[in-house]
């Protein structure tokens, strides 16, 4: 067939598909409705679109001119963008990855998660406990001025003052908490791509911090008030760097040893996995720095009461990891 | 590339300087969005301060996923430069990998100013950086580079045998270049094709002029 009269046969066919994708890849939802019902209606794309990518392999298949074929490719990438695109999240599937999928994640990556949990809490509990014996060491952790902050921090001699800061409103630290807590708990991740080194920088980091922290103020008698701030974010704080750490990990593995896949697919794989860690994490940390910025804060609460809400924070975070997505239908 | 269809796309991968210009305007608009929210946020004290990192939280890291997964996958910078974020299947890009590919971004900019990013780009044949071989994705041109509107006008002439598409390819992409070559260098290029222009010289560059015009459909 000469191109002229394919042209000319065809020509309909693709204006209306170029007329619906400009219509349908319109910015503002309401538009895209109320347009693209005067071209053809959404059910029959799939249908014209198909036809037009015969028409491609045609074209190219008889050599007809260049024009064309990028046209009809262009019209062809355009259609492969809107029948492709990821579907929308829906609120059932959200609340099906937060109690079911996560948890499942989390337990299939259980040995970079336990490596990351090693990591972070063997550092802080040895240095917690040498402190106790040889609280001079702390300088050799910590700078001077920062140590000095701390104390101010969590001196129990102002204790109507709001625990665990010098200053700022509940709204500022918060600020602070969501910056800095979720930067780091997103870089633990990230950073695990080089070949692990990150993530294990970063845990054993943390954890040589809140060891010399804590230790260091258990040890000069602030033990009090430093418990009643800390207990009630400790649980999602501590375990949502742990699990960033596992997924980086699970990241640097795959460049380390692939196992029986390429390496880019085996990267491919653990960044699917590590994303969807993140987004627990995410949630975790975001949850965490709520809990502080307008929980742990408050100076004249009971003891009972800040001791009792943190543990049933640890355990209901540690039983949903453990028992969360168990007999439900695995969705692969 | 192939579809599903049974169709080979042709995707064109952006190289580093077209998306490093698209990084810097979308630096520039975030480092806007953050000045005038730190002027505004600054009358309210320091709930504004907390909320003025929250917005810093925001630009910094959900800025580019937000953007690429629903806007095409195209933040501002990458409309103004006409890049597209896709899968390497083509298809738009998910929250899941456009997550991954801009928590990359820690490493890629790693030792200073994406260093290791660009490396990573200038060895791979996509020129994906870290992130985008982590998230399988590309960065791809969204306009075709040239609109073949360069070729000089003349009268096309019809082609006396079929050419494949790759040999009209090559002849269109002379005649685009032709105002750039001397006209001795012209007309020796044409000579090398006597079957197909059927003459020498001057006459011979007319004609292969005539046939590209044929080819990108002028009349």
């Amino acid at each position: 067939m000469k191109q002229d009269i394919f042209q000319e046969r065809h020509e309909p066919e693709w204006q209306a598909l170029e007329q619906w994708l400009k219509q349908r890849t319109r910015p503002r939802v309401q538009e895209r409705s109320r347009d693209a019902e005067g071209v053809f209606g959404d059910l029959e794309f799939p249908g014209a679109y198909r036809r037009v990518c015969q028409h491609l392999a045609l074209a190219q298949r008889r050599g007809y001119s260049v024009v064309l074929i990028d046209r009809l490719q262009d019209l062809v990438h355009r259609g492969h963008l809107v029948l492709y695109r990821p579907r929308s999240p829906r609120l059932q599937a959200v609340v099906q990855f937060f109690g079911a999928e996560f948890p499942r994640l989390v337990r299939s990556q259980w040995r970079a998660m336990w490596l990351s949990a090693a990591l972070m809490f063997l550092p802080m509990l040895t240095i917690m406990a040498l402190l106790q014996y040889r609280p001079e060491l702390v300088h050799s952790i910590m700078p001077a001025e920062q140590i000095a902050k701390l104390e101010a921090m969590y001196d129990p001699a102002d204790s109507d003052a709001r625990l665990g800061r010098e200053s700022g409103s509940d709204v500022q630290m918060f600020g602070v908490y969501i910056m800095n807590n979720i930067s780091i708990g997103f870089r633990t991740f990230a950073s695990g791509l080089i070949f692990c080194v990150g993530s294990i920088f970063s845990l054993v980091f943390n954890g040589v911090f809140f060891g010399a922290a804590f230790g260091h103020l258990i040890a000069i008698g602030y033990g009090e008030p430093l418990w009643r701030f800390v207990v009630g974010h400790s649980a999602p704080e501590l375990l949502a760097i742990v699990i960033s750490g596992g997924a980086g990990m699970q990241l640097g593995f795959a460049l380390i040893a692939p196992g029986r896949r390429s390496r880019g697919r085996a990267l491919v794989e653990a960044g699917i996995l590590g994303a969807k860690l993140v987004f627990g994490v995410f949630v975790l940390l975001l949850f965490a720095a709520f809990v502080e910025a307008f929980w742990s804060s408050i100076g004249w609460m009971p003891n009972l009461v800040k001791l009792g809400v943190g543990a049933a924070l640890w355990l209901a975070i540690l039983l949903w990891l453990w028992r969360g997505g168990r007999g439900a239908a695995h969705a692969g | 590339m192939e579809t599903p269809e049974g169709i080979a796309l042709r995707l064109r991968a952006a190289g580093a300087l077209p998306r490093a210009c698209a990084w810097a305007i979308d630096f520039a608009i975030r480092l806007a969005v953050v000045w005038i929210c730190a002027i505004v946020l600054a009358l309210l004290g320091s709930a504004g301060m907390g909320l003025y990192l929250i917005v810093l939280f925001c630009v910094f890291w959900v800025y580019p996923v937000l953007f690429e997964v629903l806007r095409d996958g195209q933040t501002l910078g990458k409309r103004a430069l006409g890049l597209r974020v896709v899968n390497a299947n083509g298809t738009p890009v998910g929250w899941v990998a456009s997550v991954v590919r801009n928590l990359m971004r820690t490493v890629d900019m790693l030792p200073l100013m994406y260093g290791f990013g660009l490396v990573a780009s200038l060895a791979d044949t996509h020129s994906r950086r870290f992130g985008d071989m982590v998230a399988g994705t590309l960065v791809i041109h969204v306009e075709n580079p040239h609109g073949h509107s360069s070729a000089p006008q003349v009268p096309a002439v019809p082609t006396p045998i079929p050419l494949p598409a790759a040999e009209q390819a090559a002849i269109v992409a002379f005649a685009e270049r032709a105002r750039l070559l001397t006209p001795e260098r012209q007309q020796e290029l044409a000579n090398l094709l006597p079957q197909l222009t059927q003459a020498r010289g001057a006459v011979a560059v007319q004609r292969l002029l005539g046939l590209a015009n044929s080819f990108l459909g002028r009349r």
